[in-house]
């Protein structure tokens, strides 16, 4: 079908967006550019929702050209207005950081020298929106996110990528070629960081892990924090009870035993993780054999 | 990779035509700058490089004995060996005269392609006969390609052996997945409504239509019976044999009195009122569709387009006015009217909305005379419009409606509308246990 369909908005995070090198330029007159992030999103217009730290009008009242600053769980978006968005130039006028805003744009990028690559974004909206509208633009992302780390995943597998093949496995079209693309430029080696972000962008949601910040809570889990009391008691209480219940004379298998304990209790994995290496190290569990815990 | 095996069979037939002028990969190369670069259609592509290269361009069609995904529809002089799929005998008129013609589909272990027999075979034919054909020729109808069998061509019966065994059967579907110019599919779904028409064929003779809606769990479709089939609604039917036509984009069941019905037991699909729930699709399955009926998408509003708001429209012809002046009535006394027109998006493609007077009402939870009071007051038409994007920009949205498409991309006429609410926090916590398995 030959339908001149509007771009459609990506929901990226500002650290995928701002690790992009690598522009397409549209081969015709009229054809779109496109920003290819390291994961393969294929990014011509963006649409997101973060805090505006900072704007200001560098331009004059009659040539305005606005700059600004929003973040969002992952880094700093770019974004910048001039006399050809008047709508977006008067909303920003009337703006007073920090605000929660939503902001639909186009990838721009600039390149000062061969060594220097900055993106960045020329809005088309920018709004006011309340913190829930945020959060659940956290929750869009994460999605979009993770649907490009599970086409990395079966992408790795593939000798050579075929976007034929990543298109018969369910994946978007403009993804799967956007991933070829990006596989053909970015290092593959990148995409571990990315994982871990997922993860952080959705606690950074969630009220049980809101004294974390992100960056910060590999480092905090790994020092010496109070223990848990209440915690290892449970887990203990599990073990013990999938031990007479189901006889088991050699443990519990680990994993059985966190996905329990992390079905019961909202913790993280590192948490458990945290919570057992107590408990063994004081002798209430043992591993009788490699990989099953036991309750001594 | 599949490119290469795309431009095979054609850069064949310009090889034989220019009888070894230029190499093959020349003529790939040649190929690929028409059609990719400047987007010519294959058939014209063809003919433009072997009169470049100052060969005959009728040498291309000499027959040429081809299999039928290599038909592109500007063939002549074509030879195929197949197997006639179905074929229907009809009458027509030409010259006044009633004349009898054979239409059908033929198909071989590559594919199926519909044809036209426009005169009587020294043969009788049936479904199932492998044949060889001679001398046909090949043009598109609605951007496919179909085979015409014409007084020059000639048709005969062969060995079965002759052309591998395929799959003729009908093709199970279900209705998300049904795209024009399907044919012979198997479907089976519960009627939700149905009416009786009687439509007006050739010669002004009447002909019975059954048509309304059929759904299953993941979508619904339009069909159109041209056979009393003794339907009703709410019945469970597996229909097969039947092909997908469109209307805007709307792709459309259509079967007839070849198709095969059967009536199942009551509980295969779920009742009316659940099955209404459940077609929510995405954007860029929509696109891939082209269209659908009481569809349900979730997306966020983008934009809210001029136009939006409080507008008001001619009162001949309905379209929205500028500066009290119709673009073709000229200045007439607009009526006012209240709607959106947007931009929904759902991080896998984007569409337009358009929101009725009332609903556009529900949003802005006033009604027009307060939209033309608070207008007149503010001496400002766009504070509609401000307020719409107040309350809609950035929201998540569920909206049901009739999808359709045309070359400007989908558009989404609103009959329902809600603002969606996300349990942020559960959704999370579910993502954050996939993850971490």
């Amino acid at each position: 079908m030959s339908m001149i369909s509007r771009e459609m908005a990506w929901r990226v995070f500002a650290r995928e967006f701002n690790d992009s090198d690598l522009m397409i330029e549209g081969e015709e007159e009229r054809s779109p550019s496109y920003l290819i992030t390291p994961l393969g999103a294929k990014v011509n217009r963006v649409y997101l929702v973060g805090v505006l730290t900072e704007c200001e009008n560098i331009g004059t009242d009659e040539e305005p050209m606005w700059r600004a600053r929003v973040t969002d769980p992952t880094g700093t978006f770019f974004v910048s207005a001039g006399k050809y968005q008047p709508g977006v130039a008067t909303s920003l006028a009337n703006m007073e950081p920090p605000l929660f805003v939503a902001v639909v744009g186009k990838a721009n990028t600039y390149q000062p020298d061969d060594d220097t690559f900055l993106t960045s974004i020329r809005a088309e909206m920018v709004k006011e929106v309340t913190e829930e509208q945020r959060n659940i633009w956290i929750l869009e992302a994460t999605k979009s996110l993770k649907n490009r780390l599970e086409i990395a995943i079966e992408a790795s597998k593939m000798d050579e990528i075929s976007v034929e093949e990543l298109v018969d496995l369910g994946f978007d079209e403009k993804l799967a070629d956007g991933f070829k693309k990006a596989s053909e430029h970015y290092d593959p080696l990148s995409f571990n960081k990315y994982e871990g972000m997922l993860e952080d962008s959705l606690r950074y949601i969630l009220p049980e892990y809101e004294s974390e910040s992100i960056g910060e809570i590999d480092e905090e889990q790994s020092g010496e924090d109070e223990r848990d009391e209440e915690l290892e008691e449970f887990i203990i209480e599990i073990i013990s009870k999938i031990e007479d219940e189901e006889g088991l004379e050699n443990g519990v298998e680990y994993d059985r035993v966190r996905t329990k304990i992390m079905d019961e209790k909202d913790i993280t994995s590192d948490k458990f993780e945290e919570v057992v290496n107590n408990l063994r190290s004081d002798g209430s569990l043992y591993e009788p054999v490699l990989g099953n815990l036991k309750v001594i | 990779m599949q490119e290469k095996e795309k431009f095979a069979p054609h850069v064949e037939d310009i090889n034989r035509a220019l009888n070894g002028k230029l190499s093959e990969e020349q003529i790939e190369e040649e190929l690929r700058t028409y059609t990719e670069r400047y987007g010519v259609p294959l058939g014209s592509a063809k003919r433009s490089i072997v009169k470049k290269y100052e060969g005959n361009p009728q040498d291309l069609y000499t027959n040429t004995e081809k299999s039928i995904e290599d038909i592109i529809g500007d063939e002549q002089g074509l030879d195929l060996k197949c197997r006639i799929v179905s074929i229907n005998e009809k009458e027509i008129e030409v010259d006044d005269k009633p004349k009898q013609i054979w239409y059908g589909i033929l198909g071989d272990d590559t594919g199926t392609i519909p044809f036209t027999l426009w005169e009587e075979p020294s043969i009788e034919l049936n479904k199932g006969d492998t044949v060889k054909v001679e001398n046909a020729y090949a043009n598109t109808w609605n951007e496919k390609p179909q085979i015409n069998i014409g007084s020059r061509a000639s048709i005969k019966e062969i060995d079965s052996d002759e052309v591998p065994d395929f799959e003729s059967e009908a093709q199970k579907l279900d209705l998300k997945d049904i795209r024009e110019n399907m044919r012979n599919l198997d479907i089976t779904a519960r009627i939700t409504s149905i009416e009786k028409k009687i439509v007006n064929g050739r010669d002004d003779e009447e002909k019975e239509l059954f048509s309304g809606i059929i759904a299953d769990e993941t979508g619904k479709a339009q069909f159109s019976a041209w056979h009393d089939f003794d339907l009703s609604e709410d019945d469970v039917v597996r229909i097969k044999g039947g092909y997908v036509g469109s209307w805007r984009g709307i792709p459309q069941y259509s079967f007839d009195e070849n198709a095969e019905v059967e009536f199942l037991d009551d509980d295969e699909l779920s009742p009316s009122e659940e099955l209404d729930d459940l077609s929510v699709y995405t954007i860029s399955d929509l696109a891939k569709r082209g269209g659908a009926i009481d569809a349900v998408i979730d997306a966020v509003m983008i934009d809210i387009k001029s136009g939006s708001g409080l507008i008001f429209r001619c009162p001949e012809c309905g379209r929205v006015i500028q500066k009290g002046a119709c673009r073709v009535h000229g200045k007439v006394e607009g009526e006012p009217d209240l709607r959106v027109k947007g931009i929904l998006d759902d991080g896998t493609g984007a569409l337009t909305v358009i929101v009725n007077r009332e609903l556009t009402e529900d949003i802005l939870d006033y009604d027009m005379e307060k939209a033309m009071e608070t207008a007149k007051d503010a001496m400002n038409q766009e504070i509609i419009k401000d307020d719409l994007e107040e309350k809609l920009i950035a929201q998540p949205l569920r909206v049901k409606g009739n999808i359709t498409s045309d070359d400007y991309g989908l558009m989404l006429i609103a009959n329902d509308f809600e603002y969606k609410s996300i349990d942020v926090e559960e959704e999370a916590r579910k993502m954050l246990d996939e993850v971490r398995v």
